[in-house]
Order: structure tokens, then sequence, then C-alpha cells
């Protein structure tokens, strides 16, 4: 334990941007999951092949690849139009931050898509056909009905989502952000223990899934409460 | 086990049975001889279910007591597979095994339980379809089947196990109307025959033309026990003519 | 910038060597994982919560944890613990390839006892209540009951998670290993072309995903034969 005096600080401000990236993403991903799933849902052939395309090739292909894709190939493109100014230019790239941001989020998103279209398509078509049978507008059913009735139904795979990109957070390491694993990387140079560094990022990840399980759950509760017996 | 005739084969005395706060029976005691048909009939929720799945332990009871065939239920029961062996039971949703053709889910406890060999288990498999006039369906999944064929199914493959008394827990209530008289029929040459039964049902003309007693449950309670003729003609108590009014009014 | 696609056609048998790799990643820590899952299922459903709870807190920690970080406490973290470095298990730790099939299998491992529990708890109650009924014993249920009947239920779910595997069998480029993203990897590094390289070796795990899908898909219709009307 006493390995760990001095570090307590790069652990936290690394799980800092852990949690950054985490709220970055998942605004994304959420965003990337709707689009997906209204493409597959619409009735336009070229939007859904277009969903299906997303869907298939982030689904099947490695994080680490589509994360090192992003990254490498924005940076080579980026570098290059910055030499059409100033030809002295070497580097150029998206901080890893917002790459690797973008990236996870691309990936869960493709897993969103399908969990929201799956919900729109779950939502009773009795409960929808109640709705318009009482004269309610389709924009009212929408709301009152389709909307609630989606979200109970996403919100278990939705918790799942979030824990994958909780976790996927953990690969940006590799393309340089300074989050949790970099600096246990920076402590095992210092103090030689890898072991017990490592372990800590463990623990540190433990500790945010707990966090989101915990909140999915309650979340869950709340949204399960009319499905409860009366007593 | 060789009981006399009269003894009774299944006894219940005094049985309670909580799920939770919620008491399903109250202080039941019934007592069934060998080849007496029993038709329970009530309200929903009113235990019939609950007892009849005491009878082979699919619930436990929390206090009374009930023996069947000489044994009696407890926790200590180690046999209780031994036990159920002896006793037939017909589900509501038929329950039979989707991954088996019709013919494997009749030769599946003969050959596990009873250690019959396949020759034989699959003879008396046939024989069975044969008397619940579906040997042509031996080699179908039950997905395969019609309601009414897959609960007949079902009556073949609990008697294949050759058991001393046969449980139908509504058997004719997952049915479609035009599919409810063949499995009836079945039921009624199956008491003809001197089966010991004891049906949860709700086909009032099967009571009437089958039982030997009646039972009414209400609210976890045996109200009235009575035989057919009794029990629809003059119920002497309210409960029972209110629920015959209700179920024989239309 | 172009498209070189003669650098393409130089690099895919580069990165089909390490196919191999991939492939020995993917199926050892499949069938060990799996193991590893059938053990950890029974413990939950066991019905003792001496076995129940450690099996549960194993799929917690191994489920809320980055499959990367447990990589590297494998591959870098339990040198640094001298019961390891004397243990039988030294000669499998010692090797990057060793480490990531053991890292590999402790995590799918603890994903799979789940997908397999969802299967057993999908099981109709009413047909274990037949066999019992029939007097089958439980350990007999178990066996003709509930396990086809699980099996077939969690299938989708398991190709799923062998597809996952096969993702997560490209962090071994991490520790040093030359499957086909470590190949890939190197010769980015060489060639400073992330798009030719990548979006082949891209294409190369969709077709490996298609396939796992596939061979699922026939296996899951050859469990599903009795559900034909």
């Amino acid at each position: 334990m006493s390995a760990l005096t001095g570090w307590w600080d790069d652990f936290f401000w690394g799980s800092v941007v852990v949690g950054q990236v985490f709220f970055v993403s998942l605004i994304l991903m959420v965003v990337f999951g709707l689009i997906g799933a209204a493409a597959k849902l619409s009735k336009s052939r070229v939007a859904q092949r277009i969903a299906d395309a997303y869907t298939v090739v982030f689904r099947g292909t490695p994080e680490l690849l589509v994360l090192l894709l992003i990254y490498f190939g924005s940076a080579v493109t980026l570098t290059a139009i910055a030499q059409l100014f100033d030809p002295s230019v070497k580097f150029v790239d998206i901080p890893p931050f917002w790459a690797g941001s973008f990236s996870i989020a691309l990936i869960v998103g493709s897993y969103a898509t399908e969990t929201f279209r799956g919900a729109f398509m779950g939502v009773n078509p009795g409960h929808i056909e109640a709705a318009r049978a009482l004269g309610l507008s389709s924009v009212q059913t929408f709301f009152y009905v389709r909307i609630p009735e989606m979200w109970r139904l996403a919100l278990p795979p939705f918790g799942n989502h979030m824990l994958s990109l909780i976790k996927d957070t953990a690969l940006i390491s590799i393309i340089g952000l300074n989050e949790t694993l970099f600096a246990a990387e920076q402590a095992i140079g210092a103090t030689g223990k890898p072991f017990t560094m490592y372990i800590v990022v463990g623990c540190i990840y433990l500790g945010f899934s707990t966090i989101i399980t915990l909140t999915v759950m309650a979340l869950e509760k709340y949204a399960n409460r009319h499905l409860e017996r009366a007593r | 086990m060789s009981a006399n005739v009269t003894d009774p084969i299944i006894v219940l005395e005094n049985v309670d049975k909580f799920f939770g706060p919620f008491q399903a029976l109250k202080n039941v005691s019934l007592s069934v001889r060998k080849g007496e048909k029993i038709v329970v009939c009530g309200p929903s929720g009113s235990g019939k279910s609950t007892m009849i799945r005491c009878i082979n332990r699919l619930e436990e009871h929390n206090s009374g007591t009930i023996i069947v065939n000489g044994h009696e239920l407890t926790d200590k029961t180690n046999d209780i597979d031994a036990v159920r062996s002896e006793i037939g039971m017909v589900f509501q949703s038929f329950n039979l095994f989707p991954h088996m053709t019709v013919l494997r889910n009749l030769m599946l406890a003969p050959r596990l339980v009873r250690k019959t060999n396949k020759v034989e288990a699959e003879a008396l498999a046939r024989q069975y379809l044969e008397r619940v006039r579906i040997p042509e369906q031996a080699d179908k999944y039950p997905i395969q089947l019609s309601g009414g064929q897959q609960q007949r199914v079902a009556i073949a493959r609990a008697l294949c196990m050759k058991p001393e008394v046969m449980l139908f827990d509504e058997p004719t209530s997952a049915l479609d109307p035009e599919m409810i008289s063949e499995v009836l029929d079945v039921m009624v040459d199956l008491a003809r025959e001197g089966m010991t039964m004891i049906c949860v049902t709700h086909e009032m003309g099967f009571a009437r033309s089958v039982a030997d007693k009646v039972v009414f449950m209400d609210g976890g309670e045996i109200v009235e026990v009575a035989g057919p003729t009794e029990f629809f003609e003059s119920p002497r108590n309210e409960r029972t003519k209110l629920f015959l009014s209700q179920i024989l009014a239309h | 910038m172009s498209f070189d696609v003669a650098l393409i056609v130089d690099s895919i048998p580069k990165m089909l060597m390490g196919l191999g790799l991939t492939l020995q990643l993917l199926i050892l820590s499949a069938v060990l994982g799996l193991l590893l899952a059938t053990v950890l299922l029974l413990m939950r459903i066991s019905g003792k919560w001496y076995l129940d709870l450690p099996a549960q807190a194993y799929i917690y920690v191994f489920r809320g944890t980055p499959i990367l970080v447990q990589i590297f406490i494998v591959y870098y973290g339990f040198p640094q613990l001298g019961f390891i470095r004397d243990s039988f298990l030294w000669p499998i730790l010692r090797e990057p390839f060793g480490c990531a099939v053991v890292a590999l299998s402790l995590n799918t491992g603890a994903y799979v006892s789940e997908i397999l529990r969802g299967g057993v708890l999908g099981v109709d109650r009413g047909l274990h209540e037949a066999g019992s009924a029939l007097g089958l014993s439980a350990h007999q249920r178990f066996i003709y009951i509930t396990t086809p009947l699980a099996v077939r239920l969690a299938i989708p779910a398991y190709s799923n998670d062998v597809v996952s595997l096969m993702k997560s069998t490209a962090l071994a480029s991490t520790i040093t290993l030359l499957d086909m993203m470590g190949i890939a990897r190197t010769i980015v590094a060489e060639t400073y072309a992330p798009y030719e390289i990548f979006i082949s070796l891209a294409v190369i795990y969709l077709i490996m995903t298609w396939f796992i899908q596939k061979a699922f898909g026939v296996f899951e219709r050859f469990m599903s034969r009795h559900e034909r009307q």
C-alpha cells in the first residue's frame, strides 16, 4: 500500500478524465443510436441500408481497430491538409480525448441503434391502437403511450451500453489519453509495482460500474413501478 | 403397496398453505378412496389448484398432514420422486416437453424412473396413444398438434407411469371450445375404467356424469362436499348457490 | 493523399499470417471460458450460498472491469507476485500468449455463465413441474429437460459473446503478441498508411464475424427443429 503514496492524485485526475470521456461519449452514443434507429425505421431504402452497414461494421470489428483507425486516420488526413498550408508541419491530430470519445460512442451507438429500434417495435401495438381509438393524435400517442413504454423496454440494455462505454474508455489510453491506465503506467515506472497499480485501476472501474448499475436499477424500479402487484 | 379397497388413498387433514402473508389453503381436510372420482370447483383464487398441487408436493403445505398412498409428505420426504411417480398429473397448459416428439415425451419417465427398456417403453407409449385416440401423431413434435391433441398426449404421458391416482388441474381451460369434448371423452373413459381421479374443472356436465363427490372451495376453504345430484339440485351453502347461479345462469 | 492499392495487396497476406494466432486465442479461450462458465453456472444455481456468493462476486468483478485492465494485470501484474512465479502456472503466465488466453478465458467465462443462466431461467417452469410430477429426479430434470432447452435459448446471446471474444483477441496486440491486429499495427507504424491497413483488417474481421454468426445460425436451426410447425 505504501507504494501508492504520492500517486493518489494521478489516479484521481485519471478518474476525472474517465468520467469526462464517459459523459461526452454517452451523449454522442445516444445521438448515434437514435439516428441509427430512425434510419432503420424510416421508409427510405438508402437510409436503411446505411444504418444496416453501420451496425454490421461497428459490431463486427474490434473496438481497438476502430479506435486506431479513427485516431490515426484523422491524424493522417489532418496532417496532409495542414501541410498544404505549411509544409513544415509534422503531425496534426484530433486530441485523443475527442477521437476516443467519438470512437467508443460510434461503437456502442451501433448497439444502441438496435436497442432503440427494438424498443420502438416492442411497444404493444394494441396500446397504440387503443390510444388512437380513443381519439389521441399521433403526436399525443407518441408522447403519452409510445415513449413511456419504450424507455421501460430500452432501459436494461441501455444500462449494458453504459457499462460498455465506461469499460471502453480504458482503450483510449492506448492512443495516449492520460486516464487511469496512463496514471498506472507512470506509477509503475517509478515504483516497479505493476500488480498493485493495475489492481487500483481495476477498483476504480469497478466503482464506476457499480455506480452505473445502481443508477440503472433505481431507474428500472421507477420505470416498472406500475408492474408491481398491488398489495 | 396393497391397500384395502375401502382405505383412503389420499388424506388431507387440516392443511394450511401460505404464499407470503396470503393464506391459500385454510384448514383443508379431504379423503379420497381408491377408485373415487372427485371434482373440485370454485371461483378463481379459491385454492383448488393449490390443493391438488400440494398432493404431489409441487407446493409444500405449511401445516397439517397429507398422506398419499401410505406416505406422509413432509420436509423429510426424500423419496418424493417415488411418491410422484405413482400420481399422474395433467396441467392446464399441457406442459409437454417441446424438444421431444410425442413418443419420446411418453417414453421419458418410464425409461428414467421405471428403468423400462426401450422396446417395452415404446410399446407402452403406443398403447396409451391408442387409448387417447391419436396413435398417428407419435412422431410429431408437440407444437405441431392442436391443443386438444396436446392435452390428450399429456394424459397419455401421465398414464404411461401406471399411476394410482390422476390429478387434473383445469385440463380444458386453455382449450378452444371445439376441442374440449375430445379431452373430456378421454377423461370419461378413464373414469369408467375405475381410475382414482381428482379433477379441478368448471365442466359441470363432466361433474354430473362422472363425479362421486363434488368439492366446492372458496377463499381457501372447502365449503361444501356433496354427491353430484345433491350438489347441483340442492346445494346447502349460500356461497355454493351463488357460484352455481353464476356459472349455470347462461 | 491517395489510397494505395498495391500496399493493401502486399499487406493482406502479411496480416493473414497472424490469423492462426488470432484463431488459437479465440478457440482456446472460448473452450476454457465455456468450461469456467459451466462451473460458475452450477455454483450460481446450486442453491447453496457458499457456492453462489463467490460465483456472483467473480462475475461482478470480471464484468465490471475492462478486459484490457484484466490482460494487463495478468501479463504485467502477476510477475510482481512471488507465489505466482513459483507456481506450476508460471510456464504459462511467463508467455504473453498464455497470459492472453488466461485473461480472455477468465473474462468470457463470467459473461457466458450469465448467458447460460439466462437460458436456464428461461425454461418454462411448467416443464419442470411436469417433470417433477412424472417422478423425475432433480438431476434427471436438469439433464433431459432444462439443459437441451436452455442451450437452445442461450445460442443467440452466446453467439454474440463469441463475436465479442474474437474482437477482444485484438487486445493481445497490446502485450506484444503478433496476431492480425499486432501485425497491422506494425505495418502502420512502418508505412503510416492507417486507412489502407486498418480498413483491410476490418474487412477480415467482418468476414470472421459473419462466419461465426452463420455457424451458430446453423446450430440454432438444428436445436430448434422441434419448433417448426
